[in-house]
């Protein structure tokens, strides 16, 4: 699918609101939203985590866990869900990724960057209160994802030429308020994903491997959320780790003829690739009536990601492949504060330090993810009191860092970031 | 009001998305303590990019001193690194025949069927229509005008010969001699290089080895030390510095290690039976003499029946069945071994074995050529290229980049067609070596090639 209208069709819309142009109409937005639904793809520092799941979250630093913002509670903390004022409230919201990496050849001149396609994350968060206690609630939302794309025939091409890793999650939530101050929350994820990798083989100049393949599975969210006093609010959050489990996936094998015979062109794979668990505490204080500063810790379980394995149906001695990864468990740090201008306009600024996961002897081009710094910038714009419009922009620095891939000995410099506008709508009543 | 604040974060967006580049800084490529305004490479085939058994300009293209001349160019390289190229892609390539010598084109991988009808991946000519005639044709014809040349690589080249107008006779340097030179270390002084590299002393043993010792002799350890001295004092007279590459253990190449010792298959015991009862007056003569040769075949992979006239025996008996430690050569005709009993009943000609006391003498001599070029790297301060180690790593095998490669024929690829040369890709490790060792030795910072850029093995 061609997804270069979607990114152009947003700038048009940013620029409509610069020069004073009227909104776009809802309807338009939403048939927008249901074309990103289906080409979901994204890229982001810390593994392929993205956490871009609500855009006055993303806006303070991506901070979360002690906020009751309405149906994006959902995914950031479900305990808060129950505290929503409003009986209903509705979320949508996108955010384009631009990303590139770059890297240059440990010993040589040689220098590559990737020509990533724009991802795009999104999430969609409906939830009600069906009494003063009990609220319910359905996200869906994408947590995680990537798109790297090399060129065909650049220095790495045997570890990898181009991937996307898309997964959604869909979540029915419940939230009980236990008293005034302490809400409980859980969801039950359904998650769906796919990968579509490319790679070259060390035969022919045209040699590779495409590998496809898609797969569901379940996991859950729960969180707590407790408002201490009218000034400070916690929040815990934990997600699990979903399995992705890929079961007779498709792999097509572009070969010289004469190796034919032991390479078939079409085969069928299995591999799996985890969907870490995370554990997130946060805390919000609200210094005065404009300003609420906030900050939050989150546990990244990388760990389980140790090593990816393929296993192929046919000629297996020959194309199994067992890869060490070798991920690390991950603290991130965020910072965060909002700012009440007026009754229409708030403002948000953040930034985090996101430590790479990844391991220093198995870095993967496959995934660039760096020691990254991020700051953050936010503005809810309230046409009316039910109505809120959400901008967000992230900016990413993914630092320079000597990484290499032993088990295939290729290493360089690497260096990345992106730059992510997002925009959302939340509408309570 | 509000919407002032608005256009105000947008604003700021724009801003912040123009004004953010960061890409990596670029590769700071430095000279160090060398040179390298002029280059001119010196050797033998391996310097002059003969790949898959022939000289052509598809091999010349990648040969490792047109690689480096590329890299050092980025550290003040002046003008063209010149070759003398050869006419066409296909090229020409010259070899030892029982019939003298014989022309032939580059090699490619094809398929070819055997006397048993099985048709297998093999290293077929390029071009099968080339004539006799043609190839000498192209392979004489001088391209001296195009000259000086800042490669003198010369195919077939000895030590000695560098110093030694024999070298005349070598038809790959006559097509490209200057005017001025009397043999091929003349041409040095034509280019008056100011860095050189220097890789010479492989033909002193591989002419030898390649012909199972029938062809040429061993250049003895004392007249190599003689011609290097020559060839360095030569390429060193105007105060150049350079690197000197020295010499690999030959017989660990595809060359010598395709055909395997045992490669008599037996599937049918009565052959069995009838070689075993024709080899039984063999082993009761040998008895008789006290000796302890024996010729026995059983069903599976067996040991070759080769000649060797070192044996203490009349020469009618002087044959006996391969060790497991030596080595066949990949000219032995194989369709001789499945249909015309070569190594069951009638024993392989010497030009295509290496005995084990060969095998000891070449790992002698490249032993004391070693010697001589560590001698020569310390002496004139030379960047030495350790090829003979380096080349021990890829018997076990190395990766780069994701691409495997070792010393195995075809799959390895590193090894052209020919299985004693190397392959494009292959010229580029070799070139990157050359690079490490410069970088060390001059501290400079030349920056390697990247070998995915280069063809390997091709693959129809």
């Amino acid at each position: 699918m061609d997804i270069t209208p979607i990114p152009r069709y947003l700038k048009n819309y940013y620029l409509a609101s610069f020069f004073n142009i009227k909104f776009m109409p809802m309807k338009k937005f939403i048939g927008l939203f249901l074309v990103l639904l289906i080409i979901t793809v994204s890229a982001m520092a810390g593994g392929y985590q993205v956490r871009l799941q609500g855009q006055k979250q993303t806006g303070i630093g991506l901070i979360g866990t002690p906020f009751k913002f309405g149906a994006s509670s959902i995914f950031y903390n479900p305990g808060a869900l129950s505290m929503m004022e409003s009986k209903y409230s509705f979320s949508l919201g996108v955010s384009p990724i631009f990303s590139t990496a770059f890297f240059q050849k440990s010993g040589s001149d040689y220098q590559a960057q990737t020509d990533n396609a724009t991802g795009t994350p999104f999430y969609f968060y409906g939830a009600a209160k069906v009494s003063d206690k009990l609220a319910v609630g359905l996200g869906i939302y994408t947590p995680y994802g990537s798109s790297t794309t090399w060129d065909d025939d650049w220095a790495g091409q045997m570890l990898i030429q181009n991937i996307v890793l898309q997964s959604v999650y869909f979540q029915p939530t419940l939230s009980y308020q236990i008293n005034e101050k302490l809400g409980i929350g859980a969801g039950f994820t359904y998650v769906t994903g796919n990968v579509d990798l490319n790679k070259a083989l060390p035969y022919n100049d045209n040699s590779e491997a495409n590998l496809e393949g898609s797969t569901s599975n379940y996991g859950y969210n729960i969180g707590v959320f407790f408002q201490a006093n009218e000034k400070l609010s916690l929040g815990v959050d934990y997600r699990s780790k979903v399995m992705m489990e890929i079961e007779d996936g498709d792999a097509t094998f572009i070969v010289p003829a004469s190796l034919s015979t032991s390479i078939p062109a079409t085969n069928k794979f299995n591999a799996e690739l985890p969907l870490p668990a995370n554990l997130d505490f946060g805390l919000a204080y609200q210094l005065n009536e404009k300003l609420m500063l906030a900050a939050e810790v989150n546990w990244v379980m990388w760990g389980t990601y140790d090593s990816l394995t393929f296993t192929f149906k046919e000629s297996g001695d020959l194309l199994n492949s067992s890869s060490p990864r070798g991920y690390k468990d991950s603290w991130i740090v965020r910072i965060g504060a909002e700012y009440k201008l007026n009754e229409k306009i708030i403002i948000r600024a953040g930034g985090y330090y996101d430590p790479a996961p990844t391991n220093e002897l198995y870095f993967n081009p496959e995934t660039i993810s760096l020691n990254t710094i991020v700051y953050t910038l936010g503005l809810t714009y309230k046409p009316t009191e039910k109505l809120c419009v959400d901008l967000s922009y992230i900016q990413t620095f993914g630092l320079e860092a000597e990484k290499s891939y032993e088990p295939e000995n290729f290493s360089g410099k690497y260096k990345a970031q992106s730059y992510i506008p997002g925009i959302g709508i939340t509408y309570s009543f | 009001m509000t919407m002032k604040y608005i256009n105000l974060f947008f604003l700021m967006i724009i801003i912040l998305i123009t004004s953010c580049k960061s890409e990596i800084d670029d590769f700071d490529a430095t000279a160090g303590s060398a040179d390298f305004t002029t280059y001119l490479a010196f050797g033998n085939s391996l310097t002059a990019g003969y790949s898959s058994g022939a000289l052509s300009s598809s091999g010349q293209k990648y040969s490792y001193p047109s690689i480096l001349a590329q890299q050092f160019k980025k550290v003040g390289m002046q003008g063209e690194f010149k070759q003398p190229m050869m006419p066409t892609e296909n090229g020409v390539g010259l070899r030892f025949s029982s019939s003298g010598f014989v022309f032939n084109t580059r090699y490619i991988l094809g398929y070819k069927q055997d006397c048993l009808g099985q048709v297998s991946l093999s290293a077929v000519s390029s071009d099968p229509n080339a004539s006799q005639a043609d190839l000498q044709a192209q392979l004489f014809n001088s391209v001296a005008d195009d000259g000086p040349f800042n490669n003198v690589g010369v195919p077939g080249l000895k030590s000695t010969d560098a110093i030694s107008p024999i070298s005349l006779f070598n038809p790959f340097y006559a097509r490209f001699k200057s005017e001025n030179s009397n043999y091929v270390l003349d041409e040095v002084s034509i280019i008056n290089p100011s860095f050189f590299t220097l890789w010479l002393g492989s033909n002193d043993v591989l002419l030898y080895a390649l012909t199972g010792g029938t062809g040429d002799d061993i250049t003895d350890v004392g007249d190599y030390s003689t011609a290097m001295d020559s060839v360095v004092n030569r390429l060193t007279k105007n105060g150049a510095k350079g690197a000197i590459a020295n010499i690999p253990e030959i017989t660990s190449i595809p060359v010598f290690t395709t055909v395997p010792y045992n490669a008599l298959v037996l599937t049918d015991q009565n052959t069995v039976d009838a070689l075993n009862a024709g080899y039984a007056v063999y082993n009761a003569t040998m008895e008789g003499l006290g000796l302890d040769y024996r010729i026995n075949f059983t069903i599976g992979p067996n040991a070759l029946v080769i000649s060797d006239t070192t044996m203490p025996v009349p020469g009618v008996l002087a044959f006996r069945q391969i060790k497991s430690s030596e080595l066949l050569i990949l000219s032995l005709p194989q369709d001789s071994i499945k249909c015309a009993f070569w190594g069951s009943m009638i024993a392989i000609p010497k030009q295509y074995t290496l005995i084990e006391s060969q095998i000891e003498t070449i790992n002698q001599a490249i032993s004391g050529y070693n010697n001589k070029i560590s001698e020569i790297a310390n002496l004139y301060s030379l960047a030495l290229v350790d090829m003979n180690t380096y080349l021990t790593k890829f018997e076990t095998g190395m990766v780069f980049d994701g691409m495997e490669f070792n010393t195995k024929y075809v799959t390895g690829g590193l090894f052209g067609l020919g299985g004693d040369h190397l392959n494009p890709r292959g010229y580029a490790v070799i070139a990157n070596h050359f690079i490490d060792a410069i970088n060390r030795k001059f501290s400079a910072n030349i920056p390697q090639v990247n070998l995915s850029d280069f063809q390997g093995t091709h693959f129809p």
